[in-house]
């Protein structure tokens, strides 16, 4: 069975981290939502992948090429612009051959675990199927009404309760879906959303089935969520597969992985779970606390202090440096003293909603350049190529290629 | 220079070998063939793409057994009849190489009767050949091809098919690239190793002056006297996803984008910051050795030849050593004067360049120690020198050079710190500046990537000029030599690169308003000195396009379009700028409509002279 995956949105609530990549790239434990996706699919036997790209093509095509190295063989086609999902399946149309009578459509930028796969292979009934978790609190997401296993209904963020299944974005399809996406009509938030295909089928009388799964499904919605996420990844996480150089005197904990070539300094303390890429260069005497994901060709200088974070790929960590509960995105460099600092209860203003945050630092965009003494106010973001001079404190948001002299 | 590729197994000949041939297409592709054994030998060829190629082979056509060839023509035109592989009666051959006594051999052989269809120097081969193996004697295939070779001057890489031996293909090496892959019940041949990934990663690189036999199950090696050679095969640890496009529209775009990564492998496990050291173990050279270095020469042609003169630059600031530049087809004939405290460096992206080759053997005949910087392992380059210092860019389908050009200036910059330490030109401190620079860049590429748009915006604009400069001063002038050789090559349009302060000794004459001139202007101590370059061509009405640091805000007074790079080490920005200027041309081209990954009348590696 073939898998087409969705992959052409920027994910915009991202920001600013997916200015410069899809969200389906985010690094959670090291590796991007997609490939999280990918694994739990090829553990389900599907190893043919049709990936519909869009937004920032280049950086998945770089990244998973033909698939080879992760065990599948992908095909990529392209959605120049991104008016909806139920458009997304279309483009795969040709790609979905005689012999493929069904075939699973996910949407790429929720972590899914393998049970959830077999979970709709094994539940799919019916003309089409959708599958559904069961969460407390509904608000934002999609949600159907069913009876037993028949869907009745499709409703995009309810404003009251009216089911707890949510809709995961993950469904298996028949070939028909394609005609059926063809009938569609524009929403009236100009988009071909396939939900309305499915509201349709479900008026032209044809049989939608669920399939419920308690299994991992993760949607990290804001960027800050990304943390969470790789909590809960990294939790899961047993794998103490060291390829790189330990220094003596380095003392390490709970379960960590070290990529190659990457050094680890004398003095150094790292409790895991921790993930560490290739060719980094951490420490003398550096710190590393539970929850941190670390990319590839990382530099982190002497006495910083790293905790609950996740630093991407070519960041630069100048001397004694403390960063809580934060994100720091690709190519970002930091001069000595900076400290991001923690908060509870954080409440993000983000085109002027405010949304709560939870514990967090902050979170850079790539290629910021960031000076010495540097503090960044708990709950304050900072975008992408900004440059913010030594000694500065950073108490409010910082946009875009901003100079803060 | 020309791919060569064979097959014998069991299974369907044709699909294998046009797949092979199509991986082949980089070293040539003005006209492809392939011969096959189906009952008796059935020949296939045509002047043009493999792809056409493919469309005159009948379907279903049977045979388990084949050779072929993808073809740029040396000795005769580009015609179906000058294709190989070339026949006389029941013998065929394919032959990557240039026969130099082929004129006088094909004398001898028409007036032994023998009829040429072709103005090839192969057809000798295919002729000699049949001669040996049946005009005197009764030879075997084997012992025929041994008696051809010895009597064949210049380089070959040959394979060739027998009807009354069905179940052989035989093959010979000498100076032109040959490897032999090994599969389950099937055994493969091809001029080099990305024509056989989506085989085998099992090979056998064969030699000069050996001949041999492949069987569906076996292969024998012998030297040209009969003595049996046994080699243990290599594994090649390329993915053949790694040769493919995934995705990409051209290969050039998708290796330009590759560039963060391969810089990376590139510089992995040999920098510490720290200690500013860049540890090169692979050279074997005694800190004495290095102390008593008096004159580096590097030797290199086209791409390679830029990053040389890079490279130039590097060793006489970093390290102290006097260097010169060479041009490999130059310093062959040009009798170079050499002693023995010397070192010579060779850049060969493929390790298979003729002229490279034969230079590098002639510096090593004076008593010089050798450095090949190359990106492919095993290839004769690797054979021929003392030390290999290998970029880690993976294959390069594209015949433009990118991601290997930027590799190969990192090997420069680590060969030029390590042996400016072990000189004591340079500090550990000043190393340790160059080691997080180079550190930075695979982060600063993916920043340029990031923001593409702007340079296919001026690519656009400037598509329809008819010439183009490109100036530069110090280490940006081999940045501007190979962003002219960029647009040259793959959008046809005619571009100089100069050092910014030749231009009022000539060039000058020829910038007109309707030139685009590029200037490289990084910050440096030439930064002013290109400034004012700047104002010469402006003040005769040229349009000039700068490359400029992110944070120099004073440049746009001067220039129409400033592309950005990011600040960086003064001495690593023409890394940046290179992957400015190749998007530069990659978006020129693109929007001429050219054939990007193919340009006209180029190949790949140049392994002729």
């Amino acid at each position: 069975m073939k898998a087409i995956i969705l992959a052409a949105g920027e994910g915009k609530r991202c920001r600013p981290l997916t200015l410069t990549r899809s969200k389906v790239m985010l690094p959670v434990a090291n590796k991007p939502i997609l490939e999280h996706i990918i694994n739990s699919l090829v553990k389900n036997g599907i190893k043919e992948i049709i990936l519909v790209v869009g937004y920032k093509k280049e950086r998945i095509m770089d990244y998973f090429e033909d698939g080879i190295n992760f065990g599948v063989k992908i095909e990529y086609v392209e959605q120049k612009a991104q008016i909806g999902t139920a458009h997304a399946i279309l483009q795969a149309r040709k790609m979905i051959g005689q012999d493929d009578e069904k075939f699973i459509v996910v949407n790429g930028d929720n972590i899914i675990g393998p049970q959830a796969i077999f979970d709709l292979i094994n539940g799919a009934e019916g003309d089409a199927t959708l599958l559904t978790c069961k969460k407390e609190n509904v608000s934002g997401y999609g949600v159907i009404v069913a009876k037993g296993k028949n869907v009745t209904e499709i409703i995009e963020k309810p404003k009251t309760l009216v089911s707890h299944l949510i809709n995961t974005g993950i469904y298996l399809f028949r070939k028909e879906i394609f005609e059926m996406i063809e009938n569609t009509s524009i929403s009236t938030a100009g988009e071909y959303a396939i939900t309305d295909t499915l509201q349709l089928m479900i008026n032209n009388g044809m049989d939608l089935t669920t399939a419920v799964t308690n299994a991992e499904w993760i949607d990290a919605a804001y960027s800050w969520n990304l943390l969470e996420a790789n909590t809960i990844v990294l939790g899961d996480f047993e794998n103490n597969i060291n390829k790189g150089k330990v220094e003596d005197g380095t003392i390490i904990k709970g379960s960590v992985s070290i990529g190659k070539n990457t050094t680890i300094r004398a003095g150094s303390y790292i409790v895991g779970p921790v993930v560490i890429g290739d060719n980094c260069d951490i420490g003398p005497g550096v710190v590393i606390l539970p929850s941190t994901s670390i990319g590839n060709n990382v530099s982190i200088a002497s006495f910083s202090h790293i905790k609950n974070s996740i630093l991407m790929n070519d960041v630069r960590i100048n001397t004694h440096s403390n960063i809580s509960s934060s994100i720091i995105g690709s190519n970002v460099s930091t001069g000595p003293n900076f400290i991001a600092e923690e908060g509870e209860d954080m409440l993000i203003r983000i085109e002027n909603e405010l949304h709560v945050a939870g514990k967090l630092g902050t979170v850079i965009g790539d290629d910021s350049e960031v000076g010495g003494n540097v503090l960044v106010r708990a709950g304050n973001l900072v975008s992408s190529n900004c440059h913010i001079n030594s000694g500065k404190t950073i108490s409010e948001e910082v946009p875009t290629n901003a100079i803060i002299i | 220079m020309c791919g060569i590729v064979g097959y014998i197994g069991d299974g369907h000949a044709v699909p294998i070998l046009i797949d092979s041939l199509r991986m082949l297409e980089y070293r040539g592709y003005d006209s492809a063939g392939v011969t096959v054994f189906n009952g008796s030998l059935e020949t296939y060829k045509i002047a043009g793409r493999i792809k056409e190629l493919e469309n005159i082979i009948p379907e279903n056509t049977k045979g388990s057994i084949g050779i072929g060839h993808t073809r740029w023509a040396t000795h005769g035109k580009p015609e179906t009849k000058n294709a190989h592989p070339h026949i006389s009666s029941g013998i065929s051959v394919v032959h990557n190489g240039i026969i130099e006594n082929y004129l006088e051999l094909k004398e001898r052989l028409t007036d032994l009767g023998y009829e040429f269809q072709s103005d090839t120097d192969t057809e000798v081969i295919a002729h000699l050949l049949h001669f040996n193996m049946n005009g005197n004697s009764n030879n075997s295939l084997l012992d025929g091809l041994a008696e051809t070779v010895k009597e064949l001057k210049g380089s070959y890489a040959i394979a060739a098919l027998y009807d009354k031996e069905p179940g052989i293909m035989a093959f010979a090496r000498k100076d032109s690239p040959l490897v032999v892959g090994l599969g389950n019940g099937s055994n493969y041949t091809a001029s080099d190793v990305t024509a056989l990934l989506k085989h085998t990663k099992k090979v056998i690189f064969i030699n000069d002056d050996e001949i041999g036999l492949v069987k569906p199950e076996t292969v024998e090696i012998y030297d040209l006297e009969g003595h049996t050679i046994s080699r243990d095969p290599e594994t090649i640890e390329w993915t053949l996803e790694a040769a493919e496009k995934a995705g990409y529209e051209h290969f050039m775009l998708k290796e330009i984008h590759e560039q963060p990564t391969s810089i990376q492998d590139t510089f992995a496990g040999k920098l510490s910051e720290l200690e500013g050291t860049v540890t090169l173990k692979e050279l074997y050279l005694k800190p004495e050795e290095i102390k008593r270095l008096r004159r580096a020469t590097i030797i290199a042609c086209g791409t390679s030849w830029n990053a040389g003169i890079l490279g130039k630059y590097l060793f006489e600031k970093l390290a102290g050593i006097h260097t010169d530049v060479e041009t490999a087809s130059e310093f062959r004939y040009s009798n170079p004067v050499l002693c023995g405290e010397e070192l010579t460096i060779a850049i060969t992206q493929s390790g298979e360049t003729a002229d490279t080759l034969a230079a590098v053997r002639s510096s090593s005949s004076y008593g010089c120690r050798s450095i090949a910087i190359t990106n492919v392992v095993g290839s004769t380059i690797t054979r021929e020198s003392d030390s290999v210092l290998y970029t880690r860019a993976g294959p390069e389908i594209g015949v433009a050079a990118t991601k290997t050009f930027t590799a190969q200036l990192i090997a420069l910059y680590m060969l030029a710190i390590n042996l400016g330490r072990a000189r004591g030109v340079i500090s550990a401190n000043e190393a340790k500046d160059l080691i997080v620079g180079i550190k930075r860049l695979p982060g600063q590429i993916q920043k340029i990537l990031n923001r593409k748009e702007a340079i296919k915006e001026c690519a656009i604009q400037f598509a329809e000029s008819r010439d183009y400069f490109f100036i530069g001063r110090y280490l940006n002038f081999p940045v501007a030599l190979e962003g002219a050789l960029k647009l040259k090559e793959i959008s046809y349009i005619h571009a100089e690169g100069y050092a910014a302060g030749e231009l009022k000794h000539g060039p000058l004459a020829l910038i007109t308003e309707e030139t685009p001139v590029v200037a490289i202007a990084t910050k440096g101590h030439t930064y002013e000195k290109i400034l004012s370059n700047i104002k010469e061509v402006k003040a005769r009405d040229a349009t000039v396009i700068a490359v400029a640091d992110d944070d120099d805000t004073e440049i746009e007074k001067y220039v129409d379009v400033v592309l950005r790079v990011p600040s960086s080490h003064e001495l690593l920005s023409p890394v940046l700028s290179s992957v400015v200027l190749q998007l530069l041309s990659y978006y020129t081209a693109l929007a001429k409509g050219c054939s990007i990954d193919k340009p006209r009348n180029l190949a790949k590696s140049v392994t002729v002279e």
